[in-house]
């Protein structure tokens, strides 16, 4: 099939306007007979199914939390950013999409990342109108501040939660539409199967969570929120329960894959303890804007950072990078940190980390200054780690925390799979091949808000729409399969349990789809991985049963996804011979151990096919007309 | 270390319920409460048994997911601190730890340690909002905020919707969830046109969801792991009979 | 009746009502120091109190309204109390995460003092009726009742007893009530909760004050 992105026509700054003139609508009165399904309540989907039942539609909404609230939107931190230019230092709508695509290191689409960028001010509108607590000046405007990979401030916040407040922001849109009946909640409820009905996707089998029945929820669209895959790597700042079920389950029913290796490697994170460990916390880039990053000039330098003196250390990013100093994009950063750690110069018990050291910002702005902007960062620090970072500085590393690859979509947000939508991190569009902070609560927002609710409508309105049944083959297949499928796993009575598999796969990836590839550990994945997987179904221990609560039931099916979409991982990173944004292969890079993209060769987007004798690459070539293709450069 | 724990095991909301004995041996003072629970369940399992259910996702204490009463403290014995964010430094080698699930009648138990929480959503669905639909919202700049408003607003808004405060109250009442929502829109200019509506309304759902009555006892906010104040409750109090005194 | 129908109101109503006891107990407790004055200043105090109908019914009529909401809510709200949280934790809080003993045990007091009241009514409003004149007029001795009563070492032992519990109720519903009735301020509550504390001191002293004192000086 041949992948058309379907981008309208016209200028840049014309695009989304004429193609919102031009879409079919649905009449109001006519929309309460269309059923909608969206899976996942984060921002994106929370966001969705709120505004299509202020529209009328009837929304049946998914999640598997135990309340919308607890998406994992809920987790991020930083910032949103917007291109409001409140600061007067030169923001505008297309600086802030040219920041993105450059940040993307040319692999993302142009027309969505403008569409994304126009967004970006009625988003900060319409959230401040539902109230949410922005930071704001004494005067009582909005206050902004600076991020990675910008040289504006452009980036609003709530303290350290902004993800939370967003978040709670279109819980309350959701919620207001479940009281008015247009929107039905479904909390843990997990998706299983995608329902395909002559071609279009007209449904989805779920799970619920508690009584473990499975049932069949039909419509005339699905829409998919439901985040990334980060927990691929066992270790990363995803919420335990993050997963790629719903979108590989799609995948595997004939939507496509897109640039599932371009991950992001979060530079500041607090460093691994120990094996016991599940899960990385992330401490929030805007700790950048204050904290310096350094390792000791020495390897293996052992004495307490504070007697370190001035003279013998590395403030690295600042050295390398003069211009933006610790406020290099997010790949640099992780990357700079990775080998400083390789060289032996890294720092704490195990050695895998570097300083964030905030000494110099206390001292210029006093502790209740740097407490005020970060106090929930540094005491949650505190009760991970055990140490003051008001006195000693943080230590951090590199974890995996955000994936820009996800299903393919065209420019109205639809796979190829008629039907099927896919909004936020689920989706593959807008970061190209690394995100810049505080850009993904605005492109989840962006996609529920203002683009899905249009180009749903305009499908629904453009499309003719068969009745379905529950009765039908395909409805019963799907039914029949999820079912299968769940039985199979509760029977397995092998020794090993599932968060072993897990654990190991994260090892694999990690050590080869990581920070840093090359064809020989990308090769070493790709033949360990369905080893691991074939394991997996003779060895895996499963107890309890299918009919009624099990979360280790619901791990089983979400790891041996995983175990598919690893070794996907590995041969889109394997294919993909150049170093772009998050994706660094050793075997190409600069002199000064930079990036180097090849623009002639792998100018494209990976969208790859699922088939049962392994995947098919279709290639949607990117065309550059606005932003110049040039080499990153943040010296 | 070594933890010897206690911990209810529930099939579901009909069964009794009863403490079992566990061991978690190995235990390393930088693991979080959840990750030493994570070891026994893998025991467990190994063994043919069932894990303990408990929910949790993030585990950096924001979902507000976590629901587990650690020697009769909701999110154990640290001041705000979520249950995931709890870690084994808090605890001695060879303690005896005690866990319960959250327990109220407006909460029943699903399994084990997870209960369910739908409850607070409904009281959310009562009001807690802005009646603002997507679209319609004027420049940002529009609306002007003193700070001080807005970070009363943002720590009220704050509350992660956990339920450790119903689960600590004696009188498992949720007046201190409740009165966060009111008083996060009660402190900005957006929220006034609802404002009376919303606390009528949210107060009557609450009420209806049969979560007790509030005896200024102050358990709900020492338990509440992001320090959600009774001045809220306090000024739900007064919204509330101003009013119903104006209701027409 | 909205306001009667919901948690919040009913509280308000209960928290006024236990207000105005709070207000009267501070009242009485001066009143009864006219012990230490003399049997003529203690009885004319009396005298002047009952003689004067309006202000004795008006008063009455307004305790025993407030009594009566007060009781009759407390019994529904603690019944709903108790409903709500069906079963207890197997272990106590850590005191940092503990509510102060008093708040917690407001209904069991409050009881107490309840059975107390009524005693004391029985004791001394509806008590022996001796007579006492002074000059020419002819009033209720009783400076006599009260020496009688307090000279029992039980009398005083379960007076001072109900006392203390009266203490620990006052302490948290005196300042409670300002929360009650939406008066809470950073600035102003921590003042609040220790002029409630003062508040119930001073009014345990003051009542205990009359029974020991009678009891070491006075008993016959």
């Amino acid at each position: 099939m041949a992948l058309n992105s379907n981008i309208p026509d016209g200028p840049i700054e014309k695009k989304w306007e004429n193609h919102k003139f031009k879409m079919k609508l649905v009449n109001p009165a006519n929309r309460r007979k269309h059923t909608v399904i969206v899976v996942g309540t984060g921002l994106a989907g929370g966001a969705a199914a709120a505004s299509m039942g202020e529209m009328g539609y009837k929304v049946k909404n998914f999640c598997i939390q135990d309340s919308a609230r607890r998406a994992h939107s809920i987790a991020a931190q930083g910032g949103i950013n917007a291109a409001k230019n409140y600061p007067n230092d030169g923001d505008s709508v297309y600086r802030l999409f040219y920041d993105t695509v450059k940040g993307g290191d040319f692999r993302s689409r142009e027309a969505n990342v403008y569409r994304l960028a126009e967004n970006s001010n009625l988003i900060i509108d319409h959230c401040v109108a539902q109230g949410v607590p922005f930071a704001r000046e004494y005067g009582g405007l909005l206050t902004n501040r600076s991020f990675g990979g910008a040289q504006v401030s452009r980036t609003f916040y709530a303290r350290g939660q902004t993800g939370q407040q967003l978040l709670l922001g279109a819980y309350s849109a959701l919620m207001r539409q479940v009281n008015a009946g247009t929107v039905e909640m479904f909390s843990r409820h997990e998706m299983l199967d995608l329902i395909i009905v002559n071609g279009r996707a007209r449904g989805i089998i779920t799970r619920d969570l508690i009584s473990g029945e499975v049932q069949k929820h039909l419509a005339d669209v699905v829409v998919l929120c439901t985040g990334g895959y980060g927990n691929v790597y066992y270790l990363s700042t995803n919420a335990m329960n993050s997963n790629v079920t719903a979108a590989w389950r799609c995948h595997r029913k004939g939507a496509y894959f897109a640039n599932p290796c371009f991950t992001q490697i979060h530079p500041t994170c607090i460093p691994v303890s120990g094996d016991h460990q599940s899960k990385l916390t992330l401490m929030s880039e805007s700790l950048r804007n204050d904290g310096r990053v350094w390792v000791p000039k020495e390897k293996g330098d052992k004495r307490a950072p504070r007697d370190i003196p001035e003279s013998e250390r590395d403030y690295y990013l600042e050295r390398i990078y003069p211009s933006f100093g610790n406020l290099v994009p997010r790949d640099v950063a992780s990357r700079q940190a990775k080998f400083r750690v390789d060289e032996g110069r890294g720092v704490g018990k195990t050695g895998i980390a570097v300083y964030l050291d905030f000494a110099d910002a206390i001292k210029r702005q006093g502790e209740d200054k740097i407490s005020e902007k970060y106090g929930n960062l540094f005491q949650m620090y505190e009760k991970i780690t055990g140490e003051n970072p008001y006195k000693t500085p943080m230590r951090i590393y590199p974890a995996v925390h955000y994936t820009m690859g996800g299903l393919w979509v065209d420019y109205n947000l639809m796979s190829n799979v008629e039907g099927l939508f896919v909004g936020g991190e689920a989706n593959f569009s807008d970061h190209g091949a690394n995100r810049l902070g505080a850009s993904a609560l605005m492109q989840g927002l962006s996609d529920g808000y203002f683009i899905l609710p249009y180009t749903v409508g305009n499908y629904i309105g453009s499309t003719d729409l068969d009745k379905v049944s529950e009765d039908m083959p395909e409805v019963n297949e799907a039914y029949q399969q999820s079912k299968e499928r769940l039985d199979r796993l509760i029977g397995m009575k092998g020794t090993k349990t599932v968060d072993e598999f897990h654990k190991e796969l994260g090892h694999i990836m990690w050590e080869n789809v990581g920070m840093s590839r090359n064809k020989a550990g990308l090769e070493n994945a790709i033949s360990r991985i369905p080893e691991l997987r074939k394991k997996f179904y003779q060895d895996v221990k499963l107890t309890g049963s299918a009919n009624y609560v099990n979360s280790e039931l619901e791990k089983a099916g979400r790891v041996a996804d995983f175990l598919e979409l690893g070794e996907l991982m590995a041969r889109d990173a394997l294919n993909r011979e150049e170093s772009c944004g998050g994706h660094f292969r050793e075997e190409h890079q600069t002199p000064e151990n930079e990036a180097k993209r090849d623009d002639d060769n792998f100018c494209y987007v990976a969208a790859w096919e699922y088939g049962e004798k392994g995947h098919v690459l279709h290639k949607e070539d990117l065309s550059f007309e606005n932003v110049k293709l040039a080499t990153r450069s943040y010296k | 270390m070594k933890m010897n724990l206690k911990i209810w095991r529930q099939k579901n909301a009909n069964d009794k319920g009863h403490f079992f004995n566990y061991q978690a041996e190995n235990v390393s003072e930088d693991m979080s409460f959840l990750e030493m629970l994570d070891v026994v369940n893998q025991d467990l399992v190994k063994q043919g048994e069932e894990a303990i259910e408990f929910d949790h996702d993030c585990r950096e204490g924001i979902c507000g997911a976590c629901s587990m009463v650690i020697n009769g403290n909701a999110h154990g014995p640290e001041r705000s601190t979520t249950t995931c964010q709890l870690h084994m430094r808090s605890f001695k080698d060879g303690d005896t730890i005690t866990i319960e699930p959250f327990r109220a009648k407006a909460f029943p138990v699903i399994k084990d340690l997870k209960v369910d929480r739908t409850g607070l959503e409904k009281v959310i669905e009562a009001g807690g909002y802005i009646s603002v639909n997507t679209g319609n919202a004027p420049d940002a700049h529009s609306i002007i905020i003193p700070k001080e408003d807005a970070d009363l607003a943002f720590v009220a808004a704050a509350c992660i919707g956990c339920g450790a405060c119903v689960a600590a109250c004696q009188n498992s009442s949720a007046m201190l969830f409740t009165s966060a929502k009111i008083s996060h829109m009660a402190h900005l200019p957006q929220g006034q046109a609802e404002r009376q509506r919303r606390v009528l309304s949210m107060v009557q759902k609450m009420d209806e969801l049969g979560f007790g009555n509030c005896t200024n006892t102050g358990a709900c906010e020492m338990a509440c792991p992001k320090d959600i104040s009774l001045e809220n409750i306090a000024l739900m109090n007064r919204d509330f009979m101003k009013a119903s005194l104006k209701h027409r | 009746m909205q306001i009667l129908n919901s948690s919040i109101g009913r509280k308000y109503l209960m928290g006024l009502a236990g207000a105005g006891w709070t207000l009267f107990v501070a009242g009485h407790m001066a009143g009864n120091l006219f012990i230490f004055a003399g049997p003529e200043a203690f009885n004319r105090y009396g005298h002047a109190i009952v003689s004067n109908k309006p202000l004795l019914f008006g008063t009455e009529i307004f305790l025993v309204t407030c009594l009566l909401i007060h009781v009759g809510l407390g019994l529904r709200l603690t019944l709903e109390n108790k409903k709500a949280k069906p079963a207890k934790y197997a272990k106590k809080a850590v005191n940092a995460k503990k509510p102060s003993f008093a708040s917690q045990t407001m209904a069991y007091h409050g009881t107490i003092i309840l059975f107390f009241i009524i005693y004391h009514l029985i004791t001394f409003k509806w008590g022996p009726h001796y007579d006492v004149t002074y000059g020419t007029e002819t009033m209720r001795d009783l400076h006599r009742l009260v020496v009688e009563v307090f000279s029992e070492p039980a009398y005083v032992a379960g007076y001072v007893f109900c006392l203390v519990l009266l203490g620990i109720h006052l302490s948290h519903g005196a300042s409670s009530v300002f929360q009650t009735i939406g008066c809470n301020h950073p600035r102003y509550t921590p003042v609040i909760k220790k002029l409630g504390w003062i508040y119930a001191l001073v009014v345990v002293v003051g009542f205990i004050s009359q029974p020991i004192y009678v009891f070491f000086n006075l008993r016959g």
